[in-house]
């Protein structure tokens, strides 16, 4: 180290962090601030459509099939993909960690009941669990972000139980209980910081792709109202126009490429940070 | 060395064949392949088992009925020559062609018809789609061997045109009973200008020049159809040249500019049977007031969406059907944009700035989810909150719509191939039919029901265009636009005609 920076400051000092934050700050800054950054979205207007990106100070980004900013466009859009994207994530995470910890931690009938809970989950296709939803609850965006929380946390609650199940087997597991530490106290502070390093690496591969699935629900008729812009429609909207108005679907393509390229760094640095064991310092 | 001996007897084997086939060759001189992109695969080639259009665009060219429609939607004779309609017209007598032969060799004959018919109408034709559209013959009677009368229940006039395709193909008695139902379905044999040869699920169906063909013999030696569902994958097909037409409904309008800048390719199209709507729940709600139907049928500018979004390939509709229809009327024209009318009409029936109205629609549909936006863009300039919902195609279809559980408006697209109205308008406004939840008029079912039993044409489309009038008098729909059937064309195919329902016979197409 060419400085000598304070070991607490020195974590942020890797590139993973300054590139990620930079990414991922950057376009939850734009989005968040989208009011005040960019003009709104604005009307349509079939006078304007299909404008080049770069040629008008008033689009940047060019105008869609229907005359609408793409900049703009993106930047209100990202509310909704964000949401969706972050808040199925976090649901799921939340949920199936817990479920993944008691099962895998106290085993006997609550291993039993969580784990067929699972299989029957894994046993529905998405598609049949997604259209029973539409007939029962109705499209919008709260069923959206139930329903990916409904169908992804066995994916975390099985990684997290397959990683208790050998942790709560080791010496410093064991040595612990022998000691008298309480159960609870065993898993939030010997057994979840061994586990979180795949989880986070999970949760970042499934922002991006909740992001998409959004747009995809659309087709089924889950999705939201087509007027409300989000990058996952308007990558769907934008697919027939590749060859001749490449524009519409590559900006918002960037934007999620931004977002989950900066969550992965920001989790590859995460993980280093959070393993107790140190063994991915360097 | 083995293998370079075997090609070595393959390519001697292959040329003995050519010159044997060439020898045999009849005087059509049929030379060259021509490959079609069809969006897919119906699965059976049997005509009674299928109503996709894309059986048609190959079925057209294996199968003849007994009379035939070509693009100009003029009706001519085909296996038969010519026909009588007698006793108020529920018989009709058919004198048939002789001389035709099966792609297999069997005759066609009286018996060939009778057999299609009680196929048709018995059992197997029961398990298919296309039987209901055959009811009204009650039964087929041999006169002789080239002479057969169709006994009907009840006069149709549309039975004519029925004949020319799907269900009404001719099939080979013979070859059926001899090699079964299941293996007709993947080995169709018929009388048309093309025989089979291969067919691989999924991936395409090849057919060959029939020489032994009646009418004026294909141009092509070779026909293959290749199945492509993705619409980019078909466009970079035709660009490269690995398929020479691109049939609908493939080619979305967004990429039909990519064609028409392409020096190789040409954008062929005609108008098409597909006409799109909004239709209004007529029963509550703002909409169920006339006056608000109709300001919401003049608040949106049809014209623009067309040309803007559309690219132009559709025309503006004034009742729900297009210009080739039976029961069009040229002189009923879309009522023009007029906001301010809208506006004034809307404070009339007291409905308030900022009211809501829900819009259902195929969540699938790209296109029509940009005119619906645009739509709604429209209707937010004169007050009306309008919220887009799309729904799942099947649910849309079989649930919502016919359980009257739509928002105020829901999409209709609608077309069939025989470019009747009462086929559209019978569905659409009779009580009590699927695709009416929401209204009940005596006045419009007396003038449906009237025209049902006419024989004579005139007075029949009479009957349907003032439908077409009142439907209109009464705002039932917002009638949008007919879409065009969109082909791309390599410029290599000479002859090319698009046809308007994908009943495409390929006989006089030629390849340089």
């Amino acid at each position: 180290m060419a400085f000598a920076a304070p070991p607490r400051l020195r974590r942020f000092a890797s590139l993973e962090f300054v590139l990620g934050f930079l990414l991922l700050g950057g376009v939850v800054f734009c989005v968040v601030f989208s009011a005040w950054l960019f003009a709104p979205p604005g009307q349509i207007s079939l006078s304007t459509r299909l404008l080049m990106p770069f040629q008008d100070a008033a689009h940047l980004f060019g105008t869609d099939a229907l005359g609408r900013d793409v900049l703009a466009r993106v930047a209100v859009g990202g509310w909704i993909s964000l949401k969706v994207g972050f808040l199925s994530v976090m649901g799921s995470v939340v949920f199936g960690v817990v479920m993944g910890l008691v099962s895998g931690y106290y085993r006997g009938i609550w291993d039993m009941i969580v784990m067929r809970c699972a299989d029957i989950q894994l046993a529905l296709p998405f598609i049949l669990l997604a259209i029973t939803f539409v007939a029962i609850l109705g499209g919008s965006l709260t069923n959206t972000i139930t329903l990916l929380i409904v169908s992804q946390w066995v994916q975390y609650a099985r990684l997290v139980r397959g990683s208790v199940l050998t942790l709560r087997e080791r010496e410093f597991i064991l040595s612990a209980r022998a000691i008298g530490v309480k159960n609870g106290a065993i898993i939030l502070r010997h057994i979840l910081p061994n586990l979180m390093g795949p989880v986070v690496v999970l949760m970042t591969l499934n922002v991006a792709n909740n992001i998409l699935l959004e747009s995809s629900l659309t087709f089924l008729g889950l999705g939201i109202d087509p007027t409300i812009p989000s990058w996952g429609g308007m990558l769907a909207e934008g697919r027939t126009y590749l060859q001749t108005a490449w524009w519409i679907s590559v900006f918002p393509g960037l934007a999620i490429l931004c977002t989950v390229l900066g969550l992965n760094l920001l989790g590859d640095w995460l993980r280093d940070l959070l393993d107790p064991t140190g063994r991915t310092n360097r | 060395m083995s293998s370079m001996m075997s090609f070595k007897k393959i390519t001697v084997s292959a040329l003995g064949l050519l010159l044997v086939s060439g020898a045999l060759a009849s005087p059509v001189c049929a030379d060259g392949r021509l490959t079609v992109s069809s969006p897919q695969d119906p699965g059976s080639w049997d005509p009674v088992d299928t109503f996709l259009i894309n059986w048609a665009s190959v079925g057209t060219n294996l199968f003849d009925g007994l009379t035939y429609r070509g693009p100009d939607m003029k009706l001519v004779p085909a296996l038969a020559t010519s026909w009588d309609v007698l006793d108020d017209g529920t018989r009709i007598r058919f004198k048939l062609r002789q001389g035709v032969t099966f792609h297999d060799g069997e005759p066609f004959d009286a018996e060939a018809v009778k057999f299609t018919f009680d196929r048709l109408l018995g059992e197997e034709g029961a398990k298919g789609p296309q039987q209901s559209n055959y009811t009204a013959i009650e039964r087929v009677e041999v006169i002789d061997d080239n002479t057969v009368d169709f006994h009907l229940r009840a006069p149709d006039p549309v039975l004519l045109t029925k004949l020319a395709g799907y269900g009404a193909m001719i099939v080979p008695p013979q070859y059926i009973k001899e090699h079964g139902e299941t293996y007709f379905n993947t080995h169709p044999v018929g009388t048309g200008p093309f025989q089979f040869v291969s067919y691989e699920p999924k991936v395409g169906i090849k057919l060959k020049a029939y020489q032994g063909f009646w009418g004026d013999g294909p141009k092509l030696s070779e026909l293959d159809y290749r199945f492509i569902s993705e619409p980019s994958t078909a466009v970079a097909e035709l660009q490269s040249g690995g398929v020479d037409v691109v049939i609908p409904p493939t080619i979305p309008i967004a990429m039909i500019p990519t064609i028409e800048e392409d020096d190789n390719l040409d954008l062929v199209t005609t108008s098409g049977p597909t006409v799109y709507a909004l239709r209004f729940n007529t029963a509550e709600g703002i909409t169920a007031d006339e006056r608000v139907r109709k300001a919401l049928i003049i608040a949106v500018d049809r014209r623009s969406i067309v040309d803007g979004i559309l690219g132009g390939q559709a025309q503006v509709i004034a009742s729900f059907q297009g210009e080739r229809s039976f029961g069009f009327d040229p002189d009923m024209q879309p009522l023009p944009y007029d906001p301010d009318k809208a506006k004034q009409l809307l404070e009339e029936a007291g409905v308030s700035p900022g009211a809501q109205v829900q819009i259902d629609i195929r969540g699938n549909d790209a296109t029509f989810t940009e005119v619906t936006q645009a739509i709604s863009a429209y209707l937010s300039m004169v007050g009306i909150t309008a919220s887009i919902h799309p729904v799942e195609t099947n649910t849309l279809l079989n649930d919502i719509i016919p359980q009257g559980k739509t928002g105020a408006m829901f999409q209709q697209s609608w077309g069939g191939w025989t470019f009747d109205f009462d086929n559209t308008a019978y569905a659409m406004y009779h009580s009590g039919q699927k695709w009416n939840p929401y209204d009940s008029d005596p006045k419009m079912d007396e003038l449906l029901e009237s025209q049902r039993s006419l024989t004579d044409p005139a007075e029949r489309e009479r009957i349907l265009q003032q439908i077409a009038h009142y439907a209109a008098d009464r705002a039932l729909e917002m009638p949008l636009y007919s879409l065009n059937a969109i082909y791309g064309v390599n410029k290599r195919v000479k002859h090319f005609v698009p046809a308007p329902d994908n009943r495409m016979r390929l006989n006089d197409v030629e390849v340089e």
